[in-house]
């Protein structure tokens, strides 16, 4: 576990020292203060439109980091050589995948906590109040959806040649499901055979990441979802975690390291 | 290379310079001047009807269906028909729109997203009648629905309804108006809604008949035939109680426009009718009140409204006289 | 003497993802065994085989057929590389990474606690003179620091064998000689060497034996001495070997 641990650190050491995160957070703030100051009918109470704004803008910020830090660990240590050095280490290329998964998931993680703060300042600063636990709720559930998000990625980057092919297919697929992914059986029906089936398998075999988009419940201060749901949705999260990141454990063990 | 830069930023700036007059002089949508005109082009109607669904989905604190769900029920925005001024082309479940689950997956998901039918200005999600101010989260949509698309009028109207009746913004529900007006001039829904808003926030009974006047004058004119005939007054601008009478008499020949938006013209005429009752100008209120039955689907209550103002009427002129009724 | 380094009829073959291209034979059943103490060193012209070779002991390449060996512990096991320190012929790190963070990280893959860290890396940025720019980004470092950052980080776990893939490449007369230093006190301290390098005149005067691959084949093995037998030094004793044939001067 200590070298899953030290491989992790350097993961969320590079994240920290690259100016993407600054970057994307320092744009959605002066966005969401924008917007902010515009006057909407000299009603200073309206808040909705833009904590809905805010949080796309963390949506798309935070899959933006996810996918483009993760689709570029193992390419760059290919490219840099990196790996060689690592790999004489009494260190496994499974412990090296874990490594990586959880250093992105983590640094993931730390940019929610950033996001969600200021996200949660921006609405207290005109609802007056905090939701604290229903912030938890979707945060928790936002972070285990780029948790999938990062193991796919890190399987991907095995697969496909290169970290922009990867990332441009990650980012199709991932606003596939989000948009699609919960109405492919609706539309299967409307199918014959066999691409009925065909679309009936894929409906069950993705992941469901639209379960994790709770921005409207948020936004519209609906009250807490049932936590037993909550812990059904992040084990189901864990489960495409887990076969993404033995799949990519099984792909590597095979590949030549140069 | 700096020099080479420097140049080729001084030559960028001078040729901008020299275009510049030009430039405001070419015709087209390029010399409004608006950013939205020229940005986005005829597209910019596609994206304010995308921010009117918008508010309508933020009325209902987000339960609303996706292109993929049944949406017979939500064809008229359910903001523009709680205000009462709109035909609404709805029918089906707006409750049920999701159908029974349909697969565990199906059952599971369903506790992700707003999961009831509600109205912010009903309480919303918590059925919280205090917070049925909240209603003022669709007006950004609505703002930005009608900066897009300046000739769409249901946004006006809905915008300064939910402004006047619960936001008590009856200020900002005037300007908004008004903007509809300038851009779309002699609409008869944003007069109607005008004249509610001088009659029912301002008591101002005298500026709302004016306009609602106009307005009735606006909702004859679309059958162009009718209303040559209808204005046809040596003496110039006849008075529109004189045009209403003529139009009672003529034979129902509502043209595509009018069937289109016959409520409008109800609730003008209706509305005037309570005018004319309230200023005690009997014989007045049941003309607008025919005039009202005329295109109106529920003839009968308004036919019981009439008979009332006529019980009323012979009253007045003979005290004596016992209704028959 | 132990055995700490050994193969046995080692044999790696490539096969190409092209159709109508051969496979490749890199290694053709190589023995080889190397003592605690030794500095081995591990000669042969450019596709030789000694990369390979050094891929296997490192677990980065499977054998196609024989075995590898390092403490007696197949090279497939991670845990045969416990007690080893690697330095690859072309040094790049983390450049986003310090040199102390850079060893602290290696510390940690090979378990060594912080107390043993916070001890052993000052040392290593000594040895290799990199105190005054331990907490620069590695980036911003010459190749010859960076060289130096690659011995530090082979060292970090105090090793008992060292693999050095071409230690002097790219080094200045200065830098080559501090690298035989380091060599020398190794050995001193007890440690294995085992090291290629295209530099005959310094591996004749550090190393204790030499081999001598050419094609993939094992063409020589033994002590310096014995090898360049009666040669006037190993180089011309290396081009003998592997069947180099001077051109005439026309």
């Amino acid at each position: 576990m200590n070298n899953i641990f030290a491989v992790a650190g350097v993961v969320i050491k590079e994240l920290y020292r690259r100016k993407d995160f600054y970057v994307l957070f320092i744009v959605t703030i002066l966005i969401c203060m924008v917007m902010a100051s515009v006057n909407i009918f000299n009603d200073a109470k309206i808040v909705r439109y833009l904590k809905e704004i805010s949080l796309d803008l963390i949506w798309l910020c935070s899959l933006v980091i996810a996918v483009t830090t993760t689709a570029r660990q193992i390419p760059a240590e290919r490219e840099n050589r990196t790996l060689l050095p690592l790999l004489a280490k009494p260190l496994t290329r499974a412990q090296l995948i874990l490594g990586k998964f959880l250093g992105c998931w983590l640094a993931c993680g730390l940019a929610l906590l950033c996001f969600y703060a200021f996200f949660g300042a921006l609405a207290a600063s005109r609802e007056h109040h905090w939701p604290l636990l229903n912030y938890v709720q979707a945060a928790s559930m936002h972070w285990f959806m780029l948790g999938v998000i990062v193991a796919f990625a890190l399987f991907g980057s095995l697969v496909f040649a290169a970290p922009s092919s990867n990332s441009t297919i990650c980012f199709v697929l991932i606003g596939g499901i989000l948009f699609v992914g919960r109405h492919l059986d609706q539309q299967a029906l409307k199918l014959s055979e066999p691409a009925r089936t065909l679309v009936d398998c894929i409906y069950f075999a993705i992941p469901h990441l639209e379960f994790y988009d709770m921005r409207d419940l948020v936004i519209h201060n609906w009250p807490l979802i049932g936590w037993e749901y909550i812990g059904v949705a992040l084990l189901y999260a864990a489960f495409y975690m887990a076969v993404f990141l033995l799949a990519a454990c099984v792909v590597f063990r095979r590949k030549p390291v140069n | 290379m700096l020099l080479l830069i420097a140049a080729l930023l001084v030559a960028c700036f001078g040729v901008a310079a020299h275009l510049e007059p030009q430039f405001q002089g070419w015709r087209g949508s390029r010399s409004t001047g608006d950013v939205f005109n020229i940005a986005l082009g005829d597209s910019r109607q596609m994206f304010a009807n995308s921010f009117y669904v918008k508010a309508d989905e933020y009325y209902h604190s987000g339960y609303y269906p996706t292109i993929f769900d049944d949406n017979a029920a939500f064809k008229t925005a359910h903001m523009a028909e709680d205000t009462g001024a709109v035909t609404t082309k709805n029918h089906g479940d707006e409750h049920g729109f999701l159908g029974p689950t349909r697969n565990w997956i199906d059952a599971l998901g369903r506790h992700f997203f707003p999961d009831h039918h509600t109205h912010l200005d009903e309480g919303g999600p918590t059925d919280d009648l205090s917070t049925s101010q909240n209603v003022r989260e669709i007006l950004p949509w609505l703002k930005l629905s009608a900066d897009l698309d300046p000739d769409n009028v249901q946004t006006y109207t809905v915008t300064a309804y939910w402004l006047r009746e619960r936001m008590n913004n009856v200020r900002e529900a005037d300007a908004v108006l008004h903007e509809g007006l300038r851009n779309c001039p002699g609409s008869y829904d944003i007069l109607f809604e005008l004249g509610r808003l001088y009659y029912e926030s301002y008591k101002d009974r005298d500026r709302a008949r004016n306009v609602w006047e106009e307005g009735v004058r606006r909702w004859l004119m679309l059958n162009a035939d009718e209303w040559q005939k209808l204005n046809s007054d040596p003496q110039g601008r006849p008075p529109v109680t004189k045009i209403i009478a003529a139009w009672i008499a003529m034979p129902k020949d509502l043209n595509d426009q009018q069937k289109d938006n016959p409520l409008v013209m109800e609730q003008l005429t209706t509305h005037l009718g309570k005018v004319a009752e309230d200023d005690g100008n009997l014989p007045q209120a049941i003309l607008w009140f025919e005039a009202g039955q005329k295109v109106s689907e529920t003839p009968d209550v308004l036919q019981k409204q009439i008979n009332d103002l006529k019980y009323k009427l012979g009253q007045e002129l003979n005290p004596v006289l016992k209704p028959l009724y | 003497m132990s055995t700490i380094l050994k193969t046995e009829k080692l044999r790696v073959e490539f096969r190409s993802r092209e159709m109508r291209q051969a496979t490749k034979v890199a290694l053709l059943g190589l023995d080889l065994e190397v003592g605690t103490g030794e500095i081995f060193g591990f000669l042969g012209p450019n596709g030789a085989g000694k990369t390979t070779t050094m891929n296997v002991l490192l677990g980065f390449v499977p054998p196609t057929k024989g075995a590898a060996y390092l403490f007696g512990i197949d090279v497939r096991q991670p845990i045969a590389r416990q007690r080893i320190g690697y330095l690859p012929e072309m040094t790049y790190y983390y450049k986003f990474l310090s040199a102390e963070e850079l060893l602290r990280f290696y510390g940690k893959i090979f378990g060594l606690s912080r107390a043993v860290a916070d001890r052993r890396i000052p040392e290593l940025l000594k040895l290799v003179e990199l105190e005054h720019a331990a907490r620069r980004p590695i980036k911003s470092y010459s190749k010859g620091m960076q060289q130096r950052v690659g011995l530090a980080q082979a060292l970090i776990n105090d090793p008992d064998l060292l693999i050095l893939d071409e230690p002097t490449s790219g080094l200045d007369p200065l830098g080559r000689m501090k690298v035989r230093e380091i060599i020398q006190r190794l050995k001193n301290e007890g440690k294995t060497v085992f090291f290629s390098s295209h530099e005959l005149g310094e591996v004749e005067s550090v190393c204790d034996r030499v081999a001598i691959i050419h094609q993939g084949e094992l063409k020589a093995i033994g002590r310096v001495a014995d090898i360049t037998g009666s040669h006037a030094n190993l180089e011309k004793a290396f081009l003998e070997i592997i069947g180099y044939q001077p051109q005439p001067a026309s």
